[in-house]
């Protein structure tokens, strides 16, 4: 993993000073609040329903023991003993105190972790596949790249004070577990025809009140000239990006307007300008960083699989879990888990101070001390010997985390909603425990197979509703929560954004449409037919039908 | 109203756009409007413009004025709202495609948290906003002593330097 030399504390270390002194400005009055919100925003600090919420990035999903560790002692000593793990691989603490917070930052230096722009309209923290250096499937480690963005991006002098937030998302394998394509920027990693390295670049995805999947406007970017082709694309969106609407200030509405094709053009035009050398990425950087994400040898162990066959013969509920929470490593005789954050009607993402202390003694007895955060909003163990799974299973079914769900019906995705953000328009964290209660049966859950629900409490999209098998919006309606309900989203590499099936429901009519939905699927679908491929086959029709011929 | 630039040293007052720079602010004598440039003058009024500034907004076109900008003196870029990080760009480009040699001047509503930005970004000096002091511009330009990216200011550029070995190659 990416451990900070003494530039990277340097630096660290003054933004700590920075904001202490603007909270002690604020707290003196010398600051209006209208003033401090961007400052403490670039900090991730939201003044919320409740109380101030402190987002804390975790560095493209990829976390140490030790860096987890420090979120339990954050969440023991200055919150209510449990964090919230969000859709774009951050934490939050829901229950800080304003004067709190520059020592929270000082803690979390310690382990070189920060809230550095994980808010306001500047660079975000960079999403990449949870599974990085782990996959079977990949190419390169998209964390090595990450972590060339971050350090461009961090208090980049140009870039801090966009005419919106602006996300990007690499991916180094065919299978998109970083949802790139709803990202402003979203980056895969490619070889070319002659073996080089590089990227194809997606730009203007996002999902909100006006959702794209994002188009591809660079088909090969040598990976050398990453940092030019971003800092040429933000300069076009610093400069033309609508200021006047919020809602249309994203980067996704200038492609949408402009067109793909001439946002791509105007870029290049840009690209052209800069000087090559100046923000040519540095192969000996490049080695450096490199050399800190190698996977340590690994020795294979091809017998392993055998092995876990009779363990799973003599427990049902390993076999369940082994098949939907483990997933194939690159290293023959290891595996990548899953650790759900998706108890049945528990609350999705959230994590007591407990349970994080023991998936980082778990992590380093069984996965190299690394864990990583899902924009799912799940935790991963990314090597794990194929050999020891029967007893990480055990020790995760001990602290309530070993439910066998990843993938299926109650691995819902959420946003925290009305019950903390003060944009939701309606509860979103009950809904999905409703939902997840009422499929809580594992044998139901196996049956029905892979199926993504996610809800979001308003139009902002935090839920990530539009890349939902289902999709659930809540809305305002003259003062009563609805939710509608979308089908057919996608956030893979075959991306899609889900389409409204009707009018919307109340809460208990959301709950009935969701079973619903789920028993046309069952009554269709033909052997080994997931929900996906049915309702690519059926169309939207049947669902429609179906549902409001019976609500 | 006091203007610093990005050292720290003060710079005498900003005057408005009908009164005689006295003294020069950075060479220029008189500080106009883009519109006011184009009405008076032409791109090959050299000595004139080289005691002239331009005080342009957010909106304005520099591509209009592309002529010019060789031979001004000074330009200020005027912040509309400290959230609105178009200057930024803008004093890049000035630079970078325009060849603006001259001194680039913030003006209007901006933070002192963001003198370091400006600072790098290409700018020379700020008119410091009436509801700040000259103490926390100074403060504030001392926060970093070291950035990530290439720019102004003399802060070691991190992605180009030669950085310490890892302490330890931990796994993954």
């Amino acid at each position: 993993m990416y451990t900070y030399d003494t530039l990277d504390k340097a630096l660290l270390n003054q933004r700590v000073a920075e904001f202490r002194e603007q909270v002690k400005r604020r707290i003196a009055g010398e600051l209006t609040e209208d003033q401090f919100k961007p400052l403490r925003l670039m900090n991730g600090l939201y003044l919320q329903t409740h109380a101030y919420m402190l987002r804390v990035a975790v560095p493209y999903g990829t976390l140490s023991s030790d860096q987890m560790r420090k979120f339990a002692y954050i969440a023991r000593t200055y919150d209510r003993g449990y964090g919230h793990f969000t859709t774009r691989q951050n934490i939050q603490f829901n229950w800080i105190e304003l004067g709190s917070t520059p020592d929270i930052l000082y803690d979390l230096s310690e382990v070189d972790l920060h809230a550095i722009q994980t808010s306001g309209n500047c660079i975000r923290n960079v999403t990449a596949d949870p599974f990085a250096g782990a996959a079977a499937d990949e190419l390169d480690d998209p964390r090595v790249w990450s972590e060339i963005i971050r350090q461009w991006s961090t208090l980049h002098p140009e870039f801090s004070f966009l005419p919106r937030k602006f996300k990007i998302a690499v991916t180094g394998a065919d299978a998109d577990r970083a949802a790139i394509k709803f990202h402003d920027i979203g980056l895969k990693i490619v070889r070319n025809d002659a073996g080089d390295l590089g990227f194809q670049v997606f730009v203007g995805g996002g999902q909100g009140r006006t959702p794209f999947v994002a188009p591809l406007i660079r088909p090969f970017l040598p990976a050398k000239d990453i940092l030019r082709y971003l800092d040429a694309a933000l300069r076009v969106y610093n400069q033309h990006g609508r200021r006047d609407n919020i809602y249309k200030a994203r980067i996704k509405i200038l492609v949408d307007s402009l067109g793909a094709d001439q946002f791509s053009l105007d870029v290049e035009r840009e690209f052209e300008k800069l000087d090559p050398d100046l923000l040519a990425v540095n192969e000996k950087e490049v080695e450096r960083i490199r050399d800190m994400f190698a996977l340590p040898y690994l020795r294979p162990d091809t017998d392993a699989q055998a092995g876990l066959e009779q363990a799973m013969e003599q427990s049902n509920p390993l076999r369940r879990w082994c098949e939907t929470n483990t997933e194939v490593h690159k290293v023959p005789g290891y595996a990548i888990a899953t650790v759900s954050l998706k108890p049945v009607g528990g609350i999705p993402g959230d994590a007591t101070a407990d349970q994080m202390d023991t998936v980082a003694d778990l992590a380093d007895r069984y996965s190299l001390g690394e864990i990583r955060v899902t924009y799912t909003q799940n935790l991963v163990l990314p090597h794990v010997r194929v050999a020891d799974l029967p007893l990480l299973w055990a020790a995760l079914d001990q602290i309530s985390l070993a439910t066998a769900n990843a993938g299926l019906v109650t691995d819902i995705i959420a946003c925290p909603g009305l019950d903390y953000c003060t944009l939701a328009n309606a509860r979103s964290i009950p809904l999905a425990q409703r939902i997840s209660e009422r499929f809580a049966d594992l044998d139901a859950q196996h049956n029905i197979g892979p199926l993504d629900i996610r809800i979001s409490g308003c139009i902002n999209a935090c839920g990530h509703h539009h890349a939902g098998h289902i999709g659930i919006l809540g809305v305002d309606k003259k003062g009563v929560e609805l939710y509608q309900l979308t089908l057919g989203g996608q956030g893979n590499r075959d991306s899609a954004i889900g389409k409204i099936l009707g009018p919307g429901f109340d809460e208990d009519g959301i709950i009935g449409a969701v079973e619903n939905v789920i028993a046309t699927y069952l009554n269709m679908r033909t052997i080994g037919e997931t929900f996906s491929e049915t309702l690519q086959r059926k169309g939207h029709s049947p669902f429609k039908e179906r549902l409001y011929d019976h609500t | 109203m006091i203007i610093l630039d990005t050292k720290g040293q003060a710079h005498g007052e900003r005057r408005g756009f009908s009164e005689q720079q006295e003294p020069p602010l950075f060479g220029a004598t008189a500080i106009v409007s883009a519109a006011a440039l184009k009405e008076r003058f032409a791109p090959t009024d050299t000595d004139s413009l080289a005691h002239t500034g331009v005080s342009l907004t957010v909106d304005d076109d520099l591509s209009d004025m592309a002529g010019y900008f060789p031979h001004l003196a000074m330009v200020e870029l005027v912040f509309s709202q400290f959230k609105d990080g178009r200057p930024f760009s803008t004093a890049v480009v000035l630079r970078r495609d325009f060849e603006f040699k001259g001194a680039i001047l913030a003006a209007g509503d901006f933070l002192p948290d963001q003198a370091l930005f400006l600072l790098r970004a290409g700018f020379s000096a700020f008119v410091v906003p009436e509801q700040f002091t000259a103490k926390q511009f100074k403060s504030a330009l001392l926060a970093y002593s070291v950035a990530y990216q290439p720019g102004l200011g003399g802060a070691p550029d991190l992605l180009k330097t030669l950085r310490d070995p890892p302490t330890a190659v931990a796994a993954g």
